[in-house]
């Protein structure tokens, strides 16, 4: 069969754009699995941080350390891109709407989600609070179907279901009984976390159809890091516990190096999100909850109990429905 | 003279002023305004417009091999694109 020129440039296009879509998915599941290792190291740097009573641990230590990881990862980042050339993008985004938009965006996955995540484990309980944050995913592809019309096929749907049923057995954790006052507020604050960072997923696809997914990254977390610095500490007192690990080297070092595998796994969760759609960018990074259980066994030598082992085959299955159309797989090889 | 625009805004911008253009083309017509910028690669370029078509405001119809066989792929703005250009586009900066 002869082919003329342009059905070999036709099909020289179609390649190419399948192999950024294949380049999409591989940069997805790479932003869970360092996120993961976020997770652990984060995990290890809290570990080294001095016990400083009680009510320090609920609020004030957490949202420390998610100012500090936020902080230090845009830090990274701003290397990066003024490695790249790329530090006067920043101020360009800024000045135009959808550069403020990833603003908005970061102050709702940031301290608004991140708020509504702790205050949820505390008020609710962890056994329901995790369970409703583990929907994120799920929120954000339904935000992204409503307000980016983003198409997303059924097997898509049936993959991220599975995955977040896989996320929910692994952080199972058997419920008390509730405080029946604050436990609703509870819930809600959860609520307010899945939907917080499934609108960040949303509003930074939205402003990066116009500006670079690497700046639009780094302006996310300085935003972020920022507002958690300077209206979030001061009231729960977490300037005390940063000033504290600023005196100890090596606890600080801990949170750089969480930091800068928190600022690696953003980098690839914008670029995947803006390659492959919210929808399978946020199931692919919900792989981190798998490879979270994957790293603490390997590195902490955590116990693998029944529900590690379960939940994380959901997720894997799940990933793998939404990664490959199973047709084109069989077929050719062809990642969908 | 506007704000300069960051360089996928202005590329998306760039190919709404013309019929079609290619990243080579693209980058001939912006070197003026970002020729010195150490970002200002082909690899750069291509990427962004690969981002732009896979979130439907660039259509990518147009394709030719080059004389050393090598794929061009001329990208045209489509009526998405027209959409948020018109509404986002920064003041001082014309949209034809």
């Amino acid at each position: 069969m002869s082919i003329s020129g342009n059905q070999k440039a036709i099909m020289m296009k179609e390649k190419l754009n399948a192999n950024f879509a294949k380049k999409g998915v591989f940069t997805g599941l790479f932003s869970g699995c360092t996120w993961g290792l976020n997770s652990v190291l984060l995990g290890l740097a809290l570990s080294m941080v001095p016990i400083m009573g009680e009510s320090a641990a609920i609020f004030a230590i957490p949202l420390a350390a998610a100012c500090m990881n936020d902080s230090f990862a845009g830090l990274w980042l701003l290397l990066y891109n003024g490695g790249a050339g790329r530090l006067k993008e920043i101020l360009r985004s800024l000045k135009t709407f959808p550069g403020q938009m990833v603003c908005v965006a970061a102050l709702l996955g940031g301290p608004i989600a991140n708020g509504g995540y702790l205050l949820g484990i505390s008020l609710a309980g962890p056994a329901y609070a995790l369970t409703i944050t583990a929907l994120y995913p799920i929120v954000g592809a339904l935000l992204s179907r409503i307000f980016l019309k983003q198409q997303i096929v059924p097997r898509v749907w049936v993959g991220m279901l599975l995955s977040v049923v896989g996320a929910i057995v692994i952080s199972y954790v058997p419920p008390e009984g509730g405080n029946s006052e604050t436990f609703y507020l509870g819930l809600l604050f959860a609520s307010l976390a899945a939907l917080g960072w499934g609108a960040e997923a949303v509003l930074a696809v939205f402003g990066m159809s116009m500006i670079d997914p690497k700046v639009a990254i780094n302006i996310r977390e300085l935003t972020s890091g920022l507002f958690l610095a300077v209206f979030v500490l001061p009231i729960v007192g977490g300037w005390a516990i940063v000033s504290q690990v600023f005196t100890l080297p090596g606890t600080l070092g801990a949170f750089a190096i969480a930091a800068l595998a928190a600022a690696v796994s953003y980098l690839a969760w914008y670029k995947a999100n803006t390659t492959i759609g919210v929808a399978k960018g946020m199931a692919l990074n919900g792989t981190y909850v798998m490879w979270g259980v994957i790293f603490s066994v390997i590195f902490l030598k955590s116990p693998l109990t029944q529900n590690l082992v379960i939940g994380s085959l959901l997720v894997l299955i799940g990933a793998t429905l939404v990664a490959i159309n199973p047709k084109e797989f069989f077929k050719k090889g062809e990642v969908a | 003279m506007a704000d300069t625009l960051p360089l996928r805004f202005r590329v998306l911008h760039y190919v709404s002023t013309v019929d079609k253009a290619s990243a080579g083309e693209i980058m001939k017509a912006l070197k003026p305004e970002y020729g010195t910028e150490k970002q200002f690669t082909k690899k750069v370029f291509v990427d962004h417009l690969l981002d732009m078509k896979a979130n439907f405001i660039l259509d990518d119809n147009d394709v030719e091999l080059d004389d050393k066989g090598e794929l061009v792929i001329y990208y045209s703005i489509n009526d998405e694109g027209r959409r948020l250009l018109k509404k986002y586009l920064p003041k001082g900066w014309n949209q034809n």
